[in-house]
């Protein structure tokens, strides 16, 4: 679903964000990024929905090149892929439901395909009966559910994620990530940048682990280190 | 993909509701660019139609010296029967000098008073059978010399300076019109860019979950044309009010030359739709820079 080939990605400056990493990442995988700041965790994920392009080397998204890609066919790519972040970026004048029904809105969907699934999709992230709320009225953790919601309304082939948990105490963190993992069981690949070593350790999934840009471990049920 | 037509139109109010003194500013700076171009282009008709009315009758006068004896007037009609290039003269004698004399200063008593008719000189018209104003003028120089010649005018000469002066005038102020459009773009583009950056939340997400570039951009350029539209009607109804002074000043003036610079309201409808164009043209690429050059960056 996700594949680097020899990726080279420099930011001015010289500063090396990624050093000819190559990696392969199977439909219906669920694969956490880890390593300490600075070490490319979010330059790998932004690599792959074409918000950075690589220096050197090739990026493959269901089986295309992503480099050939001409621009207007980006935001078609993107609507393949779902954005969780640490700080959710949920549009503070909509409420709940509104949050989730622009990113169907903005890509022209049709009002009574937007009437079925925004409930829907709030059923499912457990905020049934928030759906009148703004951002500001909710926890972390049920905001977090909101973009969640919002990145998966969609259906999207890939969830990229990066620190979801990182806002969020532990017991919030295991429902987000408890999530996660149901997302990831109905197909779709998630790519999930964390510190977090509890979770890590507790899910025991594929591990990337990256070092100065350096991918310096890819282990199967690995561990946060 | 389906154009949702309420999402655009509640965008593009939003946007232009967020930031009004930003908006009013914009309008009011396209307004004041569009009046100077439409002036010129009302003043530019006006010559072009002062062109046409004394084109082909481009007449000289010759005026005839007080001392001049009978047989230099004889003299000089004789050379004006004989050339080939005057098609009709005209001699104004003592008597009609006179008379047009105290029809142009009917309003001055005290100068129709110190006036005799003995004082005034009497001339030719001349109609040349030549359009042209310098060959007119060569024409002419050939009378300039003949005893009892005063001296030559020609009435071309001063729809010329008229016209050169209409001509400066013009362009002076489609220079200005231009300094101030080229003011109005680089504001606008900045009032898109303050709208941009207000919604730089929205326009993230909207890129991330993928909405189609022209998707995004709609909105903020038809805020920025809705704002040349605005400042376009203001400047087209402030060219019908200039044009509406101009008519009533030359109606109640007895100047019949500048009659031309008075408009019908019909020949001013080309002049508004080039406003309204180049207001929603300025509005339309401004704000399809500022957006063009934030989506890309």
């Amino acid at each position: 679903m996700i594949k680097l080939e020899n990726v080279v990605k420099e930011y001015p400056g010289h500063t090396v964000a990624l050093r000819d990493a190559n990696a392969d990442i199977d439909k219906g995988e669920f694969v956490f990024l880890v390593g300490p700041s600075g070490s490319g965790k979010s330059t790998f994920l932004r690599l792959v929905n074409k918000q950075e392009e690589p220096d050197e080397g090739r990026i493959f998204v269901a089986g295309k090149d992503i480099g050939k890609l001409s621009s207007w066919k980006v935001p078609m790519l993107r609507r393949n892929i779902g954005n969780i972040f640490q700080d959710y970026k949920l549009l503070p004048t909509r409420t709940v439901a509104e949050n989730v029904s622009f990113a169907l809105e903005v890509i022209g969907r049709p009002r009574h395909v937007i009437k079925t699934q925004v409930p829907a999709i709030c059923e499912l992230v457990g905020l049934g009966d928030k759906t009148g709320k703004y951002p500001h009225q909710l926890s972390g953790g049920e905001q977090q559910r909101v973009s969640i919601a919002r990145a998966f309304v969609n259906r999207p082939l890939i969830l990229l994620a990066d620190e979801p948990t990182g806002n969020l105490d532990p017991q919030t963190a295991i429902g987000i990530m408890r999530l996660l993992d149901r997302i990831n069981k109905t197909g779709t690949t998630v790519l999930m940048a964390t510190h977090d070593r509890g979770i890590v350790d507790t899910m025991r999934r594929r591990v990337i682990e990256l070092a100065d840009g350096n991918i310096v471990r890819d282990q199967a049920r690995g561990v946060y280190e | 993909m389906a154009i949702r037509v309420d999402y655009l139109a509640r965008e593009t109010g939003n946007n232009l509701i967020r930031t009004p003194s930003l908006t009013i500013a914009t309008v009011l700076t396209v307004a004041v660019s569009l009046a100077l171009l439409g002036a010129a282009l009302v003043m530019m008709k006006g010559v072009d139609g002062l062109n046409a009315r004394f084109k082909g009758d481009v007449e000289f006068i010759i005026w005839v010296d007080k001392e001049a004896s009978e047989q230099n007037v004889q003299g000089i009609r004789a050379a004006l029967d004989s050339s080939p290039n005057v098609r009709d003269s005209i001699y104004i004698n003592r008597d009609e000098t006179f008379r047009e004399f105290q029809d142009f200063w009917a309003d001055s008593p005290e100068v129709l008073a110190a006036v005799t008719p003995e004082q005034l000189p009497t001339s030719f018209r001349v109609s040349p059978s030549v359009a042209d104003l310098s060959l007119v003028e060569a024409l002419g120089r050939e009378f300039d010399t003949l005893p009892g010649v005063l001296k030559v005018d020609y009435a071309g000469e001063y729809i010329k300076k008229l016209d050169s002066f209409t001509r400066t005038a013009s362009t002076v102020m489609i220079v200005t019109a231009i300094v101030s459009a080229v003011s109005s773009a680089l504001l606008m583009y900045n009032t898109i860019r303050t709208a941009l950056y207000a919604r730089r939340r929205e326009v993230e997400v909207m890129r991330l979950v993928g909405a189609a570039n022209w998707f995004i951009r709609i909105p903020f350029m038809l805020e920025g044309m809705i704002q040349g539209l605005l400042g376009a009607g203001l400047s087209t109804l402030a060219v019908y009010g200039l044009n509406r002074v101009i008519t009533q000043t030359i109606e109640s003036s007895d100047f019949q030359l500048f009659d031309p610079f008075a408009l019908e309201p019909s020949q001013l409808t080309p002049i508004a739709l080039i406003l309204l164009a180049v207001g929603a043209g300025i509005g339309f690429l401004s704000s399809g820079i500022a957006v063009t050059r934030y989506l890309d960056t």
